[in-house]
């Protein structure tokens, strides 16, 4: 049992291999739980466990099937989760799907209901037919959305083979080649207990969520599964494109720039220091109090809709800064500069020990959202990371672990830009 | 009923609304500033939260501003604007973390101290504020009206209220109007600025683990400047006869063709009828379970997104969807169906008890975020209505299917806008 900030959080192992966390509120009026499996839109290439098959599925496969894990025989689980007044909801990243649930009443039936969707799949040729039409219009509103175009196209220019190039959702031509058959293979490889966890936060017991966890998995007969065998293609150092320039109907410019990191390859607290290491160094040069986020704002290249972020997982990680501005070309050139100029100059002292200060505050603040608590722990189970080593992750930063970052992340080669510009 | 906060008055007629809970692990503090929505002050008052966050008398630039604040363990503040009705609000915001997590100095008078300083000590320059601060922020400010046309899927519903709405003051952005910019100097700001202070409501809410007399004591230090009286912010509603429904085409170049609905419900907060209307809103298109989700999406496989909402001080309601191009007419029938259905009274069981439950879940939600909690209670404040959840819940619960039927005769489809390619 760990404490932090007066939080205690909870863990149970079921015989199937399952991990349970609880991290009681118990002043909340609601309960909020996910059910995660660590498969996103980039496990593309696998060894099927049971036959041993070289499997190849189609781009946005994972997202598909998680639209489709809500159909059940009987009807729609929306629908019964309304019938218990919860709002049920799923969503898809690169390298996890999630399912979840926020309801202040009915807890037990809805975590039951919750358990019972997630575990039961049930595709039939029509219903996957049908979804195709939904998802097509979830694929066309994002060609529609410039801030998603510019990303993804910066995706494409920083990797040569690696799925985070592709779509989360795919392609409109990628999902028509999604069956019946493919779904039930990368449901029985990726949704096995020992490569899922459930998070429950809100006015619940642990005991309480704990027993009929118990009593919902003893039911299930799963065997044992050995870990999954992924393959994600040679991903070389170097990035594949420097720039990418799209036109879409929008009304200014919208750039971004992108930092291939080159020091991956492995998970747990080590990558979380390195994520809070790199935010910090980000924050100190591109943030609100920095130098360059003055200068830049007053001479009319950026507004306070810029912003910058830093995305680690095991295999891969980069950073992206920028927003709307009305001269994608100097803003390159001026943040290029900058990054240059602080690289002779090494990071004042001063700025991070201050920034340090915000990162914990951020973090504490966080605290007041159990969406925000139960988001961060599950993205963070998945990289083998426990949320409450947080605090101890910022407190061993130093001043030296950031000073060093700013040397090796910011390699000029390993850049790219993507702009989206208006028509 | 129970009421959350605990409401004094300052001197000078600022309301404030303490609510004393150590539930969160931050204390939030709210000013607002509520102004009458016309075309001749829009502009300006929306230009203000982005001139006031420049600088202050001691944090003369932004950036002096966000050190300060990061040293603070990063607490938030900021300005911008609400729209309610034919309301504009001027809305300042601060959060910061629960003394007891972080050592140091006092965190709340370090911040309430930045906070007095960011909407009453503006950076001046002869008589007005700082002239280049006013010039950079008109055009940040041009820059952000026209960012909504980045944003399509908010294009169309803004789009669909500006044409049903044309000739009434609801039809102003929040954000106010690009030729009106040019109006605005460093010194008509100001003036405009120190008007609002003294003759616009303000009301002050306080939520965090603070002690009430204390921090009240505190406010009251602060904030206790002088006023002139205060004048009335109406948020007029208009009851609007309909002569056919009108249809709103324009051309982009864009993927998928997103349809606005407009409508006029004829019942707002405060009426009796409004929770009626909730679950009426509730059955057409508030979630999964709702006719527009199960019609459009479900059954016909037409969208991604269907849904509908209420803008309850106005009195207005809208469809969105985002469709294939040629799938208008369908998608406008398949809408039409299902109004049709619920004014017949044809709503099963399920869908009005999903309602009903969905509602209330929603509505106990809200006691778990303080941003949520001020903003229910302001909507209360805003539209003369003083109630607890409960108290709502209650009447949410009472609401049967005749209500639903007859508050359904009240809805008129105004305005159908879609966003069509070229």
């Amino acid at each position: 049992m760990d404490v932090f900030l007066g939080e205690k959080l909870f863990s149970n192992r079921s015989k199937n291999g399952l991990m349970t966390y609880v991290l009681p509120k118990k002043d909340f009026n609601k309960v909020f739980a996910m059910y995660s499996t660590h498969y996103g839109s980039i496990d593309s290439e696998f060894i099927v466990p049971d036959t041993g098959e070289h499997l190849k599925v189609p781009e946005g496969i994972a997202h598909f099937l998680e639209h489709k894990m809500f159909e059940m025989e009987y009807g729609n689980v929306f629908d019964k989760f309304a019938e218990l007044g919860a709002s049920s909801n799923a969503f898809t990243n690169y390298t996890n799907t999630t399912y979840l649930f926020s309801a202040t009443s009915s807890f037990e039936q809805n975590l039951n209901l919750l358990l019972e969707f997630v575990e039961t799949p049930y595709f039939t040729e029509e219903s996957v037919e049908k979804e195709k039409g939904i998802i097509t219009q979830e694929l066309k509103m994002y060609e529609d959305e410039p801030e998603w175009q510019v990303l993804l196209n910066l995706l494409r220019c920083l990797y040569h083979h690696h799925p985070v190039r592709i779509d989360i959702g795919g392609t409109v031509e990628s999902i028509q080649k999604i069956d019946v058959d493919t779904l039930y293979k990368c449901y029985n490889t990726f949704y096995h207990p020992s490569n899922m966890v459930l998070f429950v936060t809100g006015c619940i017991e642990p005991a309480e969520v704990f027993e009929l966890v118990e009593k919902h998995e003893s039911r299930k007969e799963t065997g044992t599964q050995p870990p999954i065998e992924r393959i994600y293609p040679e991903e070389p150092d170097s990035i594949k494109d420097p720039a990418s320039t799209v036109r879409l109907d929008v009304a200014e410019p919208l750039f971004l720039i992108g930092f291939k990191d080159g020091d991956v390859g492995y998970d747990g607290f080590k990558l979380l220091k390195k994520e809070i290491c790199t935010g910090i160094l980000m924050e100190v040069l591109f943030g609100k109090s920095s130098v360059l986020y003055e200068r830049l704002y007053e001479e009319g290249l950026i507004d306070d809709r810029f912003s910058f972020s830093y995305e680690g997982q095991k295999d891969y990680g980069f950073c992206t800064i920028g927003g709307e501005t009305r001269d994608p070309e100097r803003l390159h050139k001026e943040i290029l500069e900058s990054i240059h100029r602080s690289r002779e100059r090494g990071v004042a002292e001063e700025d991070f020990v201050r920034v340090k200060k915000k990162f914990l505050g951020d973090f504490i603040q966080g605290f007041n959202s159990i969406e925000f608590i139960a988001t961060s722990f599950v993205s963070y189970y998945h990289k083998k990371i426990d949320i409450f080593d947080y605090m101890k992750a910022l407190n061993e930063i130093t001043f030296e672990d950031v000073s060093g970052r700013l040397k090796t992340f910011f390699d000029f080669s390993k850049h790219a830009v993507s702009t989206v510009m208006p028509k | 009923m129970k009421d959350i906060f605990t409401q004094r008055t300052l001197e000078n007629g600022i309301n404030l609304f303490i609510h004393s809970t150590d539930k969160f692990k931050t204390n939030t503090f709210c000013i607002f500033i509520h102004q009458n929505l016309r075309k001749e002050t829009a502009t300006r008052t929306a230009l203000l939260p982005f001139v006031l966050k420049r600088g202050t008398k001691s944090f003369t630039t932004s950036r002096h501003l966000s050190l300060y604040l990061e040293n603070l363990y990063g607490a938030d503040m900021g300005g911008d604007i609400l729209k309610r009705g034919e309301s504009q609000i001027l809305q300042f915001f601060m959060e910061t973390v629960n003394q007891k997590y972080v050592a140091g100095e006092d965190i709340i008078d370090s911040s309430l101290k930045a906070f007095k300083e960011l909407v009453l000590n503006p950076v001046e320059e002869d008589g007005g504020f700082k002239q280049v601060y006013v010039e950079q922020e008109k055009d940040v400010l041009r820059r952000n009206i026209e960012s909504l046309y980045n944003d399509k899927f908010n294009y169309a519903i803004e789009r669909c209220f500006q044409e049903m709405c044309r000739d009434e003051a609801f039809s102003i952005y929040k954000y106010g109007h690009i030729e009106d910019l040019e109006t605005i100097n460093k010194y008509n700001l100001y003036e405009y600025y120190l008007d609002c202070l003294r003759h616009c409501p303000i009301d002050f809410f306080v939520l965090g683990d603070i002690d009430a007399d204390r921090i009240s004591d505190k406010i009251g230090e602060l904030f206790n400047f002088s006023r002139g009286g205060e004048k009335l912010v109406k948020t007029s509603f208009v009851r609007k006869e309909i002569n056919g429904e009108r249809i709103v085409e324009e051309k982009q170049d864009v993927n998928q063709g997103k349809l606005s609905m407009g409508f006029r419900t004829n019942t707002r907060y405060g009426d009796e009828d409004y929770y009626a209307l909730m679950v009426y809103n509730g059955i057409l298109g508030g979630g999964p379970h709702s006719k527009l989700f199960q019609n459009v999406r479900e059954k016909a496989s037409l969208a991604y997104y269907a849904f509908s909402k209420l803008e309850k001080t106005k009195g207005l309601m809208l469809i969105s969807c985002g469709i294939e191009f040629k799938n208008f007419e369908r998608a406008v029938g398949i809408i039409k169906e299902q109004l049709e259905d619920i004014k017949a009274g044809k709503i099963s069981d399920y869908e009005f008890d999903s309602t009903v439950k969905s509602l209330i879940n929603t509505l106990k939600e809200t006691a778990d975020s303080p941003s949520m909690i001020i903003s229910m209670y302001l909507d209360g404040i805003i539209n003369g209505v003083r109630e607890s959840t409960d108290d709502m819940i209650k009447k949410i619960q009472d609401v049967t299917i005749e209500d639903v039927k007859k508050v359904a005769r009240k809805i008129h489809l105004d305005t159908v806008f879609f966003l069509n390619k070229k």
